[in-house]
């Protein structure tokens, strides 16, 4: 069965997973969200040495970014950008999220904290038109992403599941995986013609990580986002059969 | 394990299957799964099959009816031939896949399976039925001409169409085809898809000329004197096959569509929640499974065969995790203490079903 291969000290190293120091037990509810996902592709090299070895490569390797612009929160407004690998956690679809971006320190402090994201500050610009949609991701100025869209054609909004996120992260329990949870109310969904214009491997936390065929690019508004506190965390050496715990203060909070 | 021994070893299954009076060989039909199913050729394993055995009906579970696959003409020519080499043994079953793993390998636009998959259980027929075909259509077209050969079955082979999706089935019995369950699901579920394609087909507008209203459902067995041990072997076999399913690139998780309305074959009761739960539960055990002893089993096909199932289509290994020694003794003992509950009760001459005959008034193709 392929698992992952990754060193685990090597991937804390690359990815600097950040620190949950408590379990917290609200939720956030963002509002107003446009929401930019797409697919690609990876080459088969960065199949299993990019994950760790409690979780499963898909066949082919594919590499999910998604962006959020967000109109309103506690934090007040800003846009993220995440990528994450597609794998699995036992028999369950899952992301495993190898970097972050976001364009607003509090936001990006919060989700790191409670959430686990690796954030780092920098710019993120999500823009969408009725013919066309473009992100760019910066850091210290510098573009590291870049992804233009073309031609949106509605979906349903039942047509488009997000899978559930993994972020490595320093907890109360020690270095997990951590689940998180994001509900999306789309109100809209739209596929468009994706392709990525620029990519810098190692800012989003493996130089061996080669997007190079585009699956599907969706663009979705969502009316909220709900991040649902932290209800399952994984060690990362271990199948998610044997190495799951649950966060009993969270058990029923979900919905 | 090399390739060569596990279809060794599925070649002797068979064998032994024929001898000991099974009905039905099932051969899937998938591409790139690195872990799971290196079945990427049926055509030719069923060949194989149908020249190494008697009886057997031997079927395709199913032809995938993507033209990026397989082009319709080349599905109906093949399935003749095999038909006529069998000696008119062959279920034709049809299906559109479901993984990106395999969709996107070959350049297929998911979005279109359903319609392709729905042109060519309308067209193949005619090939099979009509000295002279002409097509135009979404997925391909063609100029009048005489596919051959025809198959021996008359007036074709029995069509069948894989189900997964809840709603499949009633696509099944519109169209006049038999339901092929390939995900497993409770017995409450199953008997509400079985009432449900039972209500449908009795109207049914079919593809073919002859009406396939069978239902089928997909099983695991492993079969031993002592239930401890057929758990402790049989059960790792379920796991395995389980979380080799859930480890495929599902279409619908790389690319939304709304062609594809479930994440993978998890069963009805787990798919609500296969985002959003507990990441350390195993994928649950199907109600009604074929892992026990024979008194076990024949209870347990009891209950299925009350609900409306007509067969049963048992998945006997995956991974190679059950020896080869042990998949073959459990054929035997499945053989000499469950099949007769169910075959006294039947004449030895209708022993395996045929199609139905075309409701009154409906023309053939």
């Amino acid at each position: 069965m392929l698992t992952g291969t990754a060193d685990l000290s090597s991937l804390v190293a690359r990815l600097a997973p950040p620190t949950i120091p408590a379990w917290d037990h609200e939720p956030v509810e963002l509002r107003g969200v446009d929401c930019l996902q797409l697919v690609a592709e990876l080459r088969r090299p960065a199949r299993e040495v990019t994950l760790p070895r409690g979780l499963h490569p898909t066949e082919p390797p594919a590499l999910i970014i998604q962006a959020w612009k967000v109109d309103e929160s506690v934090w007040g407004p800003f846009s993220i950008c995440f990528t994450r690998l597609s794998c699995r956690s036992g028999v369950r679809a899952r992301g495993f999220t190898t970097a972050c971006v976001s364009d607003n320190d509090v936001a990006g402090d919060q989700l790191a904290t409670r959430w686990g994201f690796p954030n780092r500050e920098g710019g993120v610009r999500l823009r969408t038109h009725y013919d066309a949609c473009e992100l760019e991701v910066t850091v210290d100025g510098r573009p590291i992403l870049t992804i233009a869209g073309i031609d949106p054609q509605a979906l349903s909004t039942g047509s488009l599941q997000y899978t559930a996120s993994l972020n490595l992260a320093e907890t109360p329990n020690g270095l997990r995986l951590v689940q998180v949870e994001a509900a999306h109310d789309a109100e809209r969904v739209q596929r468009v013609g994706g392709r990525i214009t620029s990519f810098d491997a190692a800012s989003w936390g493996d130089n061996r990580l080669e997007p190079y065929h585009v699956v599907a690019t969706t663009l979705a508004r969502d009316r909220t986002v709900r991040l649902a506190p932290i209800r399952f965390a994984c060690l990362p050496e271990i199948s998610a059969f044997e190495g799951t715990e649950v966060i009993e203060t969270n058990r029923g909070n979900h919905e | 394990m090399a390739e060569y021994t596990v279809y060794a070893n599925a070649l002797e299954q068979c064998r032994l299957a024929d001898e000991l009076g099974f009905d039905f060989v099932w051969a899937v039909e998938h591409h790139f799964l690195e872990e799971y199913s290196h079945c990427s050729a049926p055509e030719v394993f069923l060949t194989a099959v149908a020249a190494q055995t008697k009886r057997i009906r031997v079927g395709h579970g199913a032809v995938v009816c993507v033209p990026e696959m397989n082009h319709p003409i080349r599905i109906a020519e093949r399935a003749a031939a095999l038909d006529l080499i069998s000696g008119g043994r062959l279920e034709f079953g049809t299906a559109r896949s479901s993984t990106w793993t395999e969709l996107g390998g070959f350049g297929a636009d998911p979005d279109h399976t359903k319609k392709s998959w729905d042109e060519f259980v309308r067209v193949i027929p005619k090939m099979w039925t009509q000295d002279c075909v002409e097509w135009q259509g979404h997925s391909f077209t063609m100029p009048e001409r005489d596919v051959i050969p025809k198959p021996l079955q008359q007036p074709h082979p029995p069509m069948w169409v894989t189900v997964t999706s809840p709603g499949t089935e009633l696509d099944a019995a519109e169209r006049g085809l038999g339901s092929l369950g390939v995900a497993a699901v409770s017995y409450d579920e199953q008997e509400r898809r079985t009432t449900d394609y039972h209500r449908v087909i009795k109207n049914c507008e079919p593809v073919g000329a002859v009406v396939n209203d069978r239902v089928h459902t997909m099983n695991f067995m492993y079969c031993h004197e002592d239930y401890r041990v057929a758990s402790r072997v049989g059960l790792p076999m379920v796991a395995t096959f389980n979380t080799l399913n859930a480890h495929l690139y599902w279409t619908r998780e790389a690319h939304a569509t709304d062609a594809y309305p479930s994440l993978g074959n998890l069963g009805q009761s787990l798919r609500l929640a296969a985002n959003a739960d507990d990441p350390s539960a195993a994928k649950g055990l199907p109600e009604g499974l074929g892992i026990g002893d024979p008194d076990h089993l024949v209870a347990v096909i009891r209950r299925w065969e009350a609900i409306g199932v007509d067969g049963i289509n048992f998945v006997l290994n995956a991974g190679e995790v059950v020896s080869q020694e042990d998949v073959l003794g459990s054929l035997r003992l499945f053989a000499s203490e469950v099949i007769p509950k169910f075959r006294s009760r039947e004449s030895a001459a209708s022993r395996v079903d045929a199609p139905t005959t075309l409701p009154e008034g409906i023309d053939p193709c």
